[in-house]
Parts: C-alpha cells; structure tokens; sequence
C-alpha cells in the first residue's frame, strides 16, 4: 500500500489501475495501527501472533467488519 | 516454528538492521554455527510461517518484514541508518519496530510529488493527513505480499 496526497489523488490513481476501491485512512491511523502491529517486532523473545491476537490489534483501532477479517 | 527457526530469524533481522543488507543464508550459519542447508531449509520453513520472505527463487531474503532487502519507494531513516521498507505500513513500521523516531520519504503514486512523514516520540508529526488505501482485504494481504 502506498501514501496518496489526497482523496482526489487516490481516485485517480485506483482509475488508472482499474482497481476497486478499498478501505482508506489516513496515516496518522495507520500509525498507530504500524505502532501496534510492529512494536515487538526486534524482540528477542519474538513469537508469531496467533491470526486471533492479529485480529485483536485491528479491533483495537476500530478497524472491524469483513474487509478486515484475516481469517 | 520452533527454537532453531527462531534463532535464525533473529539473526536475520539483527543482521539487516545492523548492516541494512539481507544476510546470506551462508553469513547466518556462519553466525550461529549452523550448516547452510540448516539455514536454507530454516528460511524456507519461516517463508512459509510469514516471518519472512524469500525472493521468488527461494534463494534470498525479500523481506524481514517492515524492512525490505529490495530498493522501494519508501525510504525510512532513523538512527542515522536507513532501510526501504515493503509498504507504507511498513514504513511507519520501521520507527515502531526500532522504538526511535523516524523520517519517511515517499511519493504519491499519481503524481509522483515526494511526501515525507516525520515520526516523534510514536506520533506522527509531518504528514498525518496524507492517504493511505488497502487495495487488499485482510484475508488476502499474503496471496501476493508483494503487491499487498
């Protein structure tokens, strides 16, 4: 995924691809969800998250429904 | 992904935040006193747990996810190092992952104009308004990480 300077960039740039629009935010919550999912990341004690624990980090940032569903 | 594996990934991601160069799977045994194939056969099993990923080869590492072992788009520096990360999640990842402020130059893909963003303390604080769009559903972010 990448940063758009604005919705009208982004309209264009999905229309140039052909691509179906998504879900945006903006990055001051991707941030926070980037904090989140990445903070352990370098730990020594590092383990995988379960698909459960993953999905818990995005309800956390209201981020619900069935496009944010990972399994 | 047991504690052989484990080990090995560490070592992969503590060697590419140390050098900002994936390590070769012949430098990570020599690290840990391994024989390659263990190494190889190591990464293949991380690959295929997403812990890591692999070049479509198989032969190199691609991504130590938020980093990337390939030049991209989004270049991220902190600490005085600097790493490409996969994504911009993964951009914003970097800071987080290093727990240390953060300085991203990216660019819009419709435009091209150059973006930065700025992290301070975990805040974002230059280009808290820009867009970010997930083209992909959750469900489907590892059919093809690349693109995702």
């Amino acid at each position: 995924m990448v940063f758009l300077r604005s919705e009208e960039h982004l309209v264009r740039w999905l229309d140039a691809n052909g691509w179906e629009p998504g879900v945006s935010m903006t990055a001051a919550t991707l941030n926070e969800l980037a904090r989140r999912w990445w903070w352990t990341r370098l730990e020594p004690d590092w383990r995988p998250r379960s698909a459960a624990e993953s999905q818990a980090i995005l309800d956390e940032l209201g981020l619900t429904g069935g496009f944010w569903q990972l399994v | 992904m047991d504690e052989l594996d484990l080990r090995i990934r560490n070592e992969s991601y503590s060697s590419f935040v140390r050098t900002g160069t994936a390590p070769a799977a012949a430098e990570t045994a020599a690290a840990l006193g391994l024989a390659e194939e263990e190494v190889a056969a190591a990464r293949r099993r991380l690959h295929d747990a997403h812990a890591l990923v692999l070049q479509p080869d198989g032969a190199g590492i691609r991504m130590l996810n938020p980093f990337s072992a390939v030049e991209t788009p989004h270049r991220v520096e902190a600490g005085g190092r600097s790493w490409f990360a996969n994504c911009a999640w993964d951009a914003l990842g970097i800071p987080a992952a290093l727990h240390d402020d953060g300085r991203i130059e990216s660019a819009c893909p419709d435009c091209g104009e150059p973006l930065e963003l700025e992290v301070r303390d975990g805040e974002l604080v230059r280009g808290a308004d820009l867009l970010v769009h997930f083209v992909v559903p959750a469900r489907s972010w590892w059919d093809d990480i690349g693109f995702t």
